[in-house]
């Protein structure tokens, strides 16, 4: 049954050659736009690469300070002191690492002044994120401890600064600071990870932070083992409950959580940072929402092309008919069909996709953008196929498949 | 094999009402070849489509191999024209863009039936009607005949008991119309209930017996 079903789609697809590259066009460009979302989600969410170990740990970006009586709030990024005293004791944690938001810094080289992002990283940081080195060395336990002016830059800030010549070894100054270059690594574009210049967090102009709660900075809290990250939620949330501010009076409690990077996001957008519950499956129900309404504007286009198109058959609908395929049979038929079209398209969207995501990365639009379309994101792209072709193909087919079979024979759907 | 009681059917467009069948009351018997005759517009075409389920009669009833139809529920009915009839049609109603022999096949795709048996049976029915050689010909590449032959391939490759054939031979040549009708009359003579629409008297007298419609009604 399916290869006859095959046969008349094809047939039915050649024969109007116009109609269908119009079709496929109103799919393709359609899934190729959800396609390079779905990319550039999947990037963030799930990355890859220097992110790649993001499956196992857990990031604590912002503590939440309730003030006495719960009349003031407070939201900020960590301090130092907070991650040093409550959260790199933690049990469950194999690694705890503390790093600074990217911040602007201007590099002077002679007569020269680069603005620049720089991120100051404890050794850890090092170890928990996977960087690819390409010359050099990244820094260690040593260099942080003692304070030592050593600087990683990545391959453009290289390019960009010392142009021609091998950059480790050079010296540096950034805000008034002199540097060594002890390494370079490849450019990245990930959440804890972008960044042109890292330097020990030692180094730092004031050794106020030392005695902050709150500062710029996040922790990252490497598990042994994936399975282990509830229990790394469950110890930050109750590290939370044991949390002491400087000034008990005022600030009375502390709000924070770790998340997997599905879960920070949506708790940022939706603004749960008070919820244990992140939001996620909302985030991820709005996105797929989302999703389908942009889809439905094309579908809709497409439910007319595809009415048109069964119109045509409805000959061959009688028929059918006629020699006992029932309305489910014929809605089935040509839902089929348009998935396969919907599916082709698809396969086109992601070709298209690629080649929009090559442009934005050579674009620079996206600074050290790096993405792929991998595995899961070529799934989902069949997933919007399919949903695509039924959203567009079910309501033409079974309307079609109503038809009273002698109304369909004269030709007169 | 067929009994139609007291069938009527009324067509109702915005202003106006047409009576097409009228208190009908048919026996068509096992192994009969009725050939139903009356001038255009009389109901002979409702009528056959009545027979063969494809149209609902506005009142009365029909029966099949002496049960009759209670519902008219999509998948009942289904099942019954797939198991129970063939139908060719004056204007041969093939799909033109599958093959000859995936044209016979399409009833069976309905049957639960691996596709290998589906298709020996196709190519026997082909065999069958003359046109083994046609098999991977597209109907718009036969002469009108050969598509009618198709069209009766088609008809009784799942060995239906009933033929139904709405002027079979109403856009052939008299050669070819000869041809088709030697080929009804061989289905019957080999145990196929045939019921038949025509105009013409001659091809009406190769039946067992003929009925005529005049105005919805069957006349004596």
């Amino acid at each position: 049954m399916i290869r006859n079903y095959l046969l008349t789609a094809w047939k039915v697809y050649t024969r109007r050659k116009l109609f269908t590259a119009i079709n496929l066009l109103c799919i393709t460009l359609t899934l190729m736009v959800l396609l390079v979302v779905t990319a550039l989600l999947q990037n963030e969410l799930y990355p890859t690469g220097v992110e790649g170990k993001s499956d196992r740990y857990l990031q604590v970006g912002t503590v939440v300070s309730i003030g006495k009586g719960g009349n003031a709030t407070r939201h900020s990024p960590l301090g130092y002191k907070l991650i040093e005293k409550y959260l790199k004791p933690m049990k469950t944690a194999q690694l705890v690492a503390a790093v600074t938001g990217p911040r602007t810094v201007s590099v002077y080289q002679g007569d020269r002044i680069n603005e620049v992002q720089m991120r100051r990283a404890d050794a850890n940081y090092w170890k928990v994120l996977d960087f690819v080195l390409v010359d050099g060395r990244l820094p260690t336990v040593e260099d942080d401890t003692r304070g030592r002016f050593v600087a990683v830059i990545n391959q453009s800030t290289a390019r960009k600064l010392f142009p021609g010549i091998q950059a480790v070894g050079q010296p540096m100054n950034i805000g008034g600071q002199s540097f060594q270059v002890i390494g370079v690594v490849e450019d990245t574009m990930h959440l804890n990870s972008y960044s042109d210049i890292w330097t020990p967090i030692s180094t730092d102009p004031s050794t106020e932070f030392r005695n902050q709660m709150w500062g710029d900075f996040s922790a990252l809290l490497l598990a042994r083992d994936a399975s282990d990250l509830p229990a790394m939620k469950a110890e930050v949330a109750e590290i939370a409950k044991r949390v002491q501010f400087d000034d008990p009076k005022e600030w009375t409690t502390a709000i924070m959580w770790g998340d997997t990077k599905l879960d920070f996001f949506a708790r940022g957008l939706l603004n749960n940072e008070q919820n244990a519950d992140s939001g996620a499956a909302m985030f991820l129900t709005i996105v797929a929402v989302l999703m389908l309404f942009f889809m439905l504007l094309p579908a809709l286009n497409l439910v007319n092309l595809n009415m048109g198109r069964i119109m045509e058959r409805s000959s061959e609908i009688g028929v059918r008919k006629a020699f006992g395929a029932s309305s489910s049979q014929l809605v089935v038929q040509f839902v089929i069909e348009n998935i396969l079209l919907c599916l082709f398209g698809g396969l086109l969207a992601l070709l298209a996709a690629k080649g929009v995501l090559l442009w934005l990365e050579g674009s620079g639009l996206i600074p050290y953008l790096d993405v792929d379309i991998n595995l899961a994101v070529f799934f989902i792209g069949l997933v919007l196929a399919t949903v695509f072709g039924l959203l567009s193909g079910v309501i033409p087919a079974w309307k079609m498949s109503r038809l009273n079979p002698v109304q369909a024979l004269k030709g007169a759907a | 094999m067929i009994k139609l009681e007291n069938i009527s059917k009324t067509y109702q467009t915005d202003k106006v009402e047409t009576l097409a069948l009228k208190d009908i009351n048919l026996h068509v018997k096992k192994g009969e070849f009725v050939s139903i005759m009356g001038p255009s517009g009389c109901g002979k075409s409702t009528l056959l489509n009545v027979i063969g389920l494809l149209d609902q009669p506005g009142s009365g009833s029909v029966s099949v191999d002496g049960a009759a139809v209670k519902s008219y529920r999509d998948k009942d009915v289904s099942r019954l024209r797939n198991q129970t009839f063939g139908f060719i049609f004056q204007s041969f109603h093939l799909i033109n863009d599958l093959q000859v022999i995936d044209n016979v096949e399409l009833p069976l795709l309905y049957r639960k039936m691996p596709a290998a048996e589906r298709r020996r049976l196709a190519r026997a029915a082909l065999e069958k009607v003359g046109l083994g050689a046609r098999m991977e010909h597209y109907p718009n590449q036969l002469s009108g005949g050969q598509q009618q032959r198709v069209a009766i391939a088609r008809a009784m490759v799942g060995q239906p008991q009933v033929l139904l054939a709405d002027e079979p031979t109403g856009n052939l040549d008299s050669q070819m119309g000869s041809e088709v009708m030697d080929h009804l009359v061989q289905l019957n003579k080999d145990g196929t209930t045939v019921v038949m629409v025509t105009h013409d008297e001659r091809e009406a007298r190769r039946g067992s017996h003929i009925i005529r419609v005049f105005d919805g009604q069957l006349v004596a």
